[in-house]
C-alpha cells in the first residue's frame, strides 16, 4: 500500500466512524471546489461549466497538499452541453441565456399541468418520456421527427459521456490525493420532485389546496421511484451515503401540518427503503429545519446524515445528536464576508459545542457561493486540522 | 394503439420489462441469462436518463 493508499484508508475510516456516530482520531472534514475558484484561476465560469476537462484540470491543480478527508466534488454542478443537445428549458447556463461569468438560473415553470396527475400516478416513467421530456425540451416538440431523435441520441451519448469523465476523474483525485468520495446515488425528496421541476412552487402549493388527493398519491408514485434512484442501482454501493439536496421542506415554506401531511411521510418512506437496502441518507436540510426535529428523530437511527444549514445547531446536537451524525457547522456567509481569522474562531466553537463526543463532520451549511474567499476556505480546512484532534 | 404502445407501467429501475421483449421474440434458442442481463443493463441507464431530467 502505498502513502496515498494508506491515507485514503486512513480517511476512509475517520469518515465511516463519524457516520456511525462514532469518535474517530480527529473530526472529519468535507470540502468542495466551489464556482469562487474561477476568480483564482483566470477562467470564466462558462468556460468551467461547458469544458469538462478544463474543470477537471482546476480542481487537480487545487487538491494537492490541501489537508482534508471527504471530497465533495468540482465548481460545475451542470454539463450544459448535454442541457443544450436536448434544448432543455429547465436551466439558464453561463454564458447560454446569462453573462458568462454569472451562475446558472433555474427556470421554474408548470411543466405538469393540474390535469396531468391521473396519468403521471398511473405510470410515471411512461409519462415522463411522453410528455414530460418533451415539454422541458425544444428540441423534443415534435416526437419521432428528425430533430427529436437526434436530440435524445445526444442527449443520452452525452449523459453516458459525462458519467465515463467524471468516474475518471474522481479516480484520478482519489489516486493523486488519497481523499474520500462524499457519496454515491442522488435523490430527491418525493414532494420536492414534484414541487421543483414537475409542478413548479406555485403550481404545487394551489395544488396543495385545489387537489390535496392528487398531490398525495402523485408522492406516493414517486416515492419508489426515489428509492430506486438513491440506491443508485441494484448491488451499488452502500458504504457512502446518497446525496438528497431537501427543498420546500424548510421552514417556513409549508406550514407545519402541510409539511406533516404532504411533506414527511413520502420523504420518511424514502429513507426507510433505502435504509432498509442498506443505504444512509445525506440529508441536505438547506435552510432552517428546526421545527422539524423531532419528526426527523422518529427515523431509524444512523440511517441519515443530518446537514446543517441555518437549523438551530445547539437544537439539532440535542435532540439528534448521538443517533444521527451531524455535518455542517460553518455558514456559507461566513466564507464570503468573514475573515480568515472569523473563521477559525468559528471553527473552535463549533467543534466545541457539536463535535465533542464524535458523530459530527464539519462542512459548509450549505452549497458555497460564487463570492467566496479562498483564503477563508483554506482557513476552514487549516483550523479543522489545528483544532479538530480527539 | 399498437400493440407495442400499450401502457407497460414499468417498476422503478425499468423502462421496457424483459418479459415483455423476451414474448416478442418468442422462441429463443441461445441463453436467455446473457441477453437478459445486458438488456436491464441498458434499460437501467435509460431509467437513470429519464429520471435525471425529473430530478432536478
Amino acid at each position: 500500500m502505498n502513502e496515498k493508499e494508506m491515507l485514503y484508508q486512513k480517511r476512509l475510516e475517520r469518515y465511516m466512524t463519524a457516520m456511525d456516530c462514532g469518535k474517530p482520531d480527529m473530526v472529519p472534514v468535507a470540502f468542495g471546489v466551489g464556482e469562487w475558484i474561477t476568480k483564482y484561476t483566470g477562467t470564466t465560469l462558462q468556460e468551467i461549466y461547458y469544458d469538462l476537462d478544463k474543470s477537471n484540470n482546476v480542481v487537480s491543480e487545487m487538491l494537492p497538499g490541501l489537508d482534508f478527508d471527504i471530497f465533495k466534488g468540482g465548481p460545475a454542478l451542470w454539463w450544459p452541453p448535454m442541457f443544450d443537445a436536448m434544448g432543455s428549458k429547465l436551466y439558464k447556463f453561463p454564458g447560454m441565456g446569462v453573462d458568462e461569468n454569472s451562475t446558472f438560473q433555474f427556470n421554474e415553470q408548470e411543466y405538469m399541468k393540474a390535469d396531468d396527475y391521473d396519468e403521471f400516478i398511473a405510470s410515471p416513467t411512461e409519462w415522463l418520456v411522453n410528455h414530460y421530456l418533451p415539454n422541458i425540451s425544444t428540441e423534443l416538440e415534435n416526437p419521432g421527427s428528425y430533430r427529436s431523435t437526434v436530440a435524445l441520441i445526444k442527449g443520452a451519448a452525452a449523459f453516458a459521456m459525462q458519467g465515463g469523465i467524471m468516474a475518471a476523474a474522481w479516480g484520478k483525485w482519489t489516486m493523486e490525493n488519497g481523499i474520500v468520495g462524499q457519496g454515491t446515488g442522488f435523490t430527491k425528496a418525493p414532494f420536492d420532485t414534484l414541487g421543483d421541476a414537475l409542478r413548479g412552487m406555485k403550481g404545487v402549493l394551489l395544488d396543495l389546496r385545489r387537489r390535496p388527493e392528487k398531490v398525495l398519491a402523485a408522492c406516493d408514485a414517486i416515492t419508489p421511484h426515489n428509492v430506486n434512484c438513491g440506491l443508485a442501482g441494484a448491488g451499488a454501493d452502500t458504504r457512502f451515503p446518497c446525496f438528497v439536496p431537501l427543498h420546500r421542506g424548510a421552514y417556513p415554506f409549508l406550514n407545519p401540518k402541510q409539511w406533516d401531511t404532504f411533506y414527511w411521510p413520502s420523504l420518511k418512506a424514502t429513507i426507510e427503503g433505502m435504509w432498509a437496502k442498506g443505504k444512509r441518507m445525506l440529508f441536505y436540510a438547506e435552510g432552517d429545519w428546526t421545527p422539524y426535529l423531532e419528526k426527523i428523530a422518529e427515523l431509524p437511527d444512523k440511517s441519515i446524515i443530518f446537514q446543517i444549514d441555518t437549523t438551530d445547531a445547539k437544537k439539532a446536537k440535542k435532540i439528534l445528536g448521538g443517533r444521527f451524525c451531524l455535518q455542517g457547522g460553518v455558514p456559507t456567509t461566513l466564507l464570503t464576508y468573514g475573515t480568515p481569522e472569523k473563521v477559525k474562531e468559528h471553527i473552535k466553537r463549533t467543534f466545541d459545542e457539536l463535535a465533542c463526543d464524535g458523530g459530527f463532520i464539519l462542512d459548509t451549511g450549505g452549497v458555497v457561493m460564487g463570492d467566496a474567499k479562498k483564503e477563508n476556505a483554506i482557513a476552514m480546512i487549516e483550523a479543522a486540522r489545528k483544532y479538530g484532534i480527539y | 394503439m399498437s400493440e407495442k404502445e400499450k401502457a407497460l407501467n414499468p417498476d422503478p429501475g425499468v423502462c421496457v420489462p424483459w418479459e415483455v421483449k423476451k414474448a416478442e421474440i418468442g422462441e429463443f434458442p441461445g441463453n436467455e441469462a446473457i441477453t437478459k442481463k445486458e438488456w436491464e443493463k441498458l434499460d437501467d441507464f435509460a431509467y437513470n436518463f429519464i429520471w435525471f431530467w425529473a430530478q432536478r
